[in-house]
């Protein structure tokens, strides 16, 4: 079955309209996202004000400064299982199946449905950096600091997103999808989101050491502390990059199991 | 005489569904356990700030992960609750002549026997992990006794909530509520190493005064608050007080069911 | 005083605007076995809520096994029995265990519990069961395991909400053996159902509720005679339905129906069919199905209500 591009553009944009839609109509769904991360933000620098003069931490003005691109991370992560779910219920009420039995381009339909948790993660990046903005935590790095880590959030949801679609593709179920939440959660936990590296000791430190959501968190932190570097523009924007390639080809996978076992 | 066996009864077939239920009692395990490994991982630098009241991470944390586990132990019951009355078994409990002070005291003992175990198991986990009591015998049964309040607080707290709205929007305000007051007390760092907002907020939250009574015999020797009377009886205070009240919102939500 | 174990006097129970029930009068004698009908939200539910103490009335009174059931509720409570409508029975225990649960909440000494218990199980045909949980027995093993459960105390009054919907009819006659039984041992038996013929089989007296109001209340053959004149049901083809029914109208008061059939309620009775069929053909009507039903407690209903019971779904839908 041959397509033409434009008709997969025009599909994919239609889908993606869907998704996005979908997203915006239930604030229920993503306002905790945009609360938490903030609460927790709020939190932490009340609690670590003075934490930040340990040995180990960076120099920075203010704990808040420092736990930005934790904050920005954290709800990247969490926001974008939200998508993954809504591809589950698709699953669940047959929605999909219709997709899959149109001639719709496989991939615009699975990139369609992430299209609105990635613009998503996207936008919960800038939320955050300009509602922390009033406390004086900004990006060093300038206009291209915050572009990274827009995109940064942009392409972690869609890499969350796809890997999640792996389980709603599987599953079907969008009990499933949210029930891998509290792995996203022990994996933002066992990483230096919160903490810097340096101050862990023995397995903790061993483990946040082998987890890539640390390297992507210390990249957009030193973007947002020491300016720009070719290291932090590689740990921002290539590890995410790196997952969404991955997640996306699992996921790619097991659509074409789904769709032979139709 | 008749009230105790109903609340024996009540609180048999509470015990009974952590056999039966498991999927319920594992969430309420892992939980508080999670919290106290990652916060005592995370935060492993934070008792080198000047002033912190002990210097094993794991001492300050692992009473935050039982009180955790054990405030949502407490509404956990009110989840119980909701079930039973959308299965209606709950009117099958209200339409005996039992006493309704055994409606609320029997599944309260259930939790409150969970309570016990899930501290156990923790603490033993904690110690394997390097946490150390500092207080004795006398600083482990402050533990449980925080445990023991805070579950039978959140358990008034969480049936009330179950009563007036008989569903699940319930158990989320149960869930969110329990998550502020935790979090908006001496819960990451004691108050004297906090400042701005949350030290104001946390200084009168009485979740504060039952996380100091949980640290007495955690904290170290040294410390001010270390096995005295000064940081035990504000908590004690609190079960007291803040238990009394919610388990009269109970028992009074209960009353208004028939309504 | 009127001593009879269920007594009501204008008894009320509004939700905001909504009269659920609005002061009805209900007397249950002694010894009876008293059926209660009605379409769902007509108030039957709502007023077994308030005689079985899980709902306070808005306004008016009960006695119920001669207390007062907002005053006394805990001596009502002692006094009756209740099975419930949709069997509320955790899955997870087993049916001992509920038994023994139950024992213990009506203050059942702990030396007679045994003893009780068994016998009750012996009774509704659970022995085998008893040591499994409730989430293994089939529909009709729950209701059974229910009726044991509210005869534990040995109640004067028994409260049976819908307690064959949902059955097989095997399993519902077994139960209604079960209730004369008790019956006849001296249980005053109050029974909600949808099932008129439920209703005709077990019931001394029953009361028709609609509207939150009695719309009808005596012996099942009393308010049967009171309809008087038997149905006559016809089928017609559709574009014939409206000349039918003007034909059937001159030969009595039409009657509400399932949809598609035309019901009359025929004046002098089983002679006068062949004129009806006369009729019809001369009105060039051609009659798919006939038939002549003498008065039954549908027809109580429908008379009553308006429309009817069974075959409820071509029913117009109460509130």
């Amino acid at each position: 079955m041959r397509r033409k591009p434009a008709d997969v553009v025009r599909q994919l944009v239609a889908l993606s309209r869907r998704s996005t839609l979908a997203i915006f109509r239930q604030p229920a769904l993503v306002g905790p996202s945009l609360i938490f991360p903030l609460f927790f933000a709020a939190l932490g620098s009340s609690s670590f004000s003075r934490a930040i003069s340990l040995p180990g931490f960076p120099k920075v003005d203010s704990y808040l400064q420092f736990t930005l691109a934790g904050t920005v991370t954290q709800g990247v992560l969490f926001g974008s299982v939200t998508g993954a779910a809504a591809l589950a219920t698709d699953i669940q009420d047959g929605f999909f199946d219709r997709l899959l039995a149109a001639p719709t381009s496989r991939t615009s339909i699975l990139f369609g449905r992430l299209a609105g948790s990635s613009l998503f993660g996207g936008m919960q990046a800038l939320i955050f950096l300009l509602a922390l903005l009033p406390f004086g935590v900004t990006v060093q790095a300038g206009l291209l600091g915050y572009v990274s880590i827009v995109v940064a959030g942009f392409v972690t949801a869609f890499a969350v997103g796809a890997l999640m679609s792996v389980v709603a593709l599987k599953t079907g179920s969008a009990e499933a999808v949210q029930g891998t939440f509290p792995v996203l959660f022990i994996l933002l936990f066992l990483s230096s989101a919160f903490f810097p590296r340096e101050t862990m000791s023995g397995a903790y430190r061993r483990i946040a050491d082998f987890n890539p959501i640390s390297y992507m968190v210390e990249g957009q932190r030193s973007l947002s502390i020491d300016g720009v570097s070719l290291i932090a523009m590689t740990q921002t924007l290539v590890i995410p990059v790196g997952i969404a390639v991955l997640t996306t080809m699992l996921a790619l996978r097991q659509l074409s199991v789904r769709l032979a076992a139709r | 005489m008749s009230t105790s066996r109903s609340v024996g009864i009540l609180a048999t077939r509470s015990i009974r569904n952590i056999r039966r239920l498991p999927s319920a009692f594992f969430p309420a395990l892992a939980m508080p356990i999670f919290n106290m490994v990652v916060f005592a991982g995370t935060f492993f630098a934070v008792t080198k700030i000047p002033g912190f009241p002990t210097d094993r991470s794991i001492n300050w944390y692992m009473p935050l992960g039982i009180m955790m586990g054990s405030a949502f132990a407490g509404v956990g019951l009110g989840f119980t609750a909701i079930r039973d009355i959308e299965t209606g078994f709950y009117d099958r409990l209200r339409m005996t002549p039992t006493s309704r002070l055994s409606l609320v005291l029997g599944p309260l003992t259930g939790t409150l026997v969970r309570v016990v175990m899930m501290t156990t198991i923790v603490i033993v986990i904690g110690i394997a992990l390097g946490a150390r009591f500092t207080g004795g015998v006398l600083g482990i049964l402050c533990l449980y006794a925080a445990a023991l309040g805070l579950s039978t607080i959140g358990a008034g707290w969480g049936l009330g909530l179950a009563f007036i709205f008989k569903d699940m929007r319930g158990a989320a305000i149960m869930q969110l509520s329990i998550f502020l007051v935790m979090f908006l007390s001496s819960a990451q760092v004691p108050l004297n190493v906090m400042d701005g907002w949350l030290h104001t907020v946390a200084r009168i939250n009485p979740a504060t005064n039952i996380l100091r009574l949980a640290r007495v015999g955690l904290v170290n020797e040294s410390n001010a608050d270390h096995l005295s009377f000064n940081a035990v009886w504000g908590g004690i205070v609190a079960i007291v007080v803040m238990g009394g009240l919610s388990l009269g919102f109970a028992l009074r939500q209960l009353r208004k069911l028939s309504n | 005083m009127n001593s009879a174990p269920i007594i009501a006097e204008q008894l009320a129970r509004h939700f905001g605007d909504v009269k659920a029930v609005d002061g009805i009068d209900l007397t249950v004698n002694q010894g009876e076995i008293f059926g209660f009908l009605g379409p769902n939200g007509a108030g039957k539910s709502t007023a077994v809520r308030m005689l079985t103490t899980l709902l306070r009335p808005t306004s008016g009174t009960a006695r119920v096994a001669g207390f007062d059931v907002v005053k006394q509720a805990d001596e009502v409570r002692r006094n009756i029995g209740v099975a419930l409508q949709d069997a509320a029975i955790d899955p997870l225990m087993t049916g001992n265990e509920l038994l023994e649960l139950q024992a213990v909440l009506y203050g059942i000494a702990s030396n007679k519990m045994k003893e009780r218990a068994s016998e009750l199980l012996e009774r509704v045909g659970l022995t085998a069961a008893a040591d499994r949980r409730v989430s293994t027995y089939s529909g009709g093993m729950r209701r059974r395991l229910d009726l044991a459960l509210s005869l534990i105390h040995q109640p004067a009054v028994l409260f049976l909400d819908e307690p064959t919907t949902g059955l097989d009819p095997m399993s519902r006659l077994t139960l209604w053996e079960e209730v004369r039984r008790l019956n006849r041992e001296g249980t005053t038996v109050m029974l909600t159902t949808q099932y008129l013929e439920e209703a005709d089989q077990l019931a001394d007296r029953i009361a028709i509720i609609d509207h939150g109001k009695i719309v009808r209340e005596g012996k099942p053959s009393d308010l049967k005679r009171t309809v008087g004149d038997p149905t006559l049901l016809i089928n017609v083809s559709r574009e014939h339905s409206d000349a039918a029914s003007g034909v059937l109208a001159r030969f009595g008061e039409m009657r509400p129906t399932a949809e598609g059939t035309l019901g009359v309620g025929l004046r002098g009775g089983a002679e006068r069919v062949a004129e009806v069929v006369r009729a019809l053909d001369e009105a060039n009507i051609v009659v798919e199905h006939l038939e002549l039903n003498q008065p039954s407690l549908d027809d109580v209903f429908a008379e009553a209500t308006g429309y009817r019971l069974e075959g409820a779904d071509n029913a117009p839908q109460a509130r």
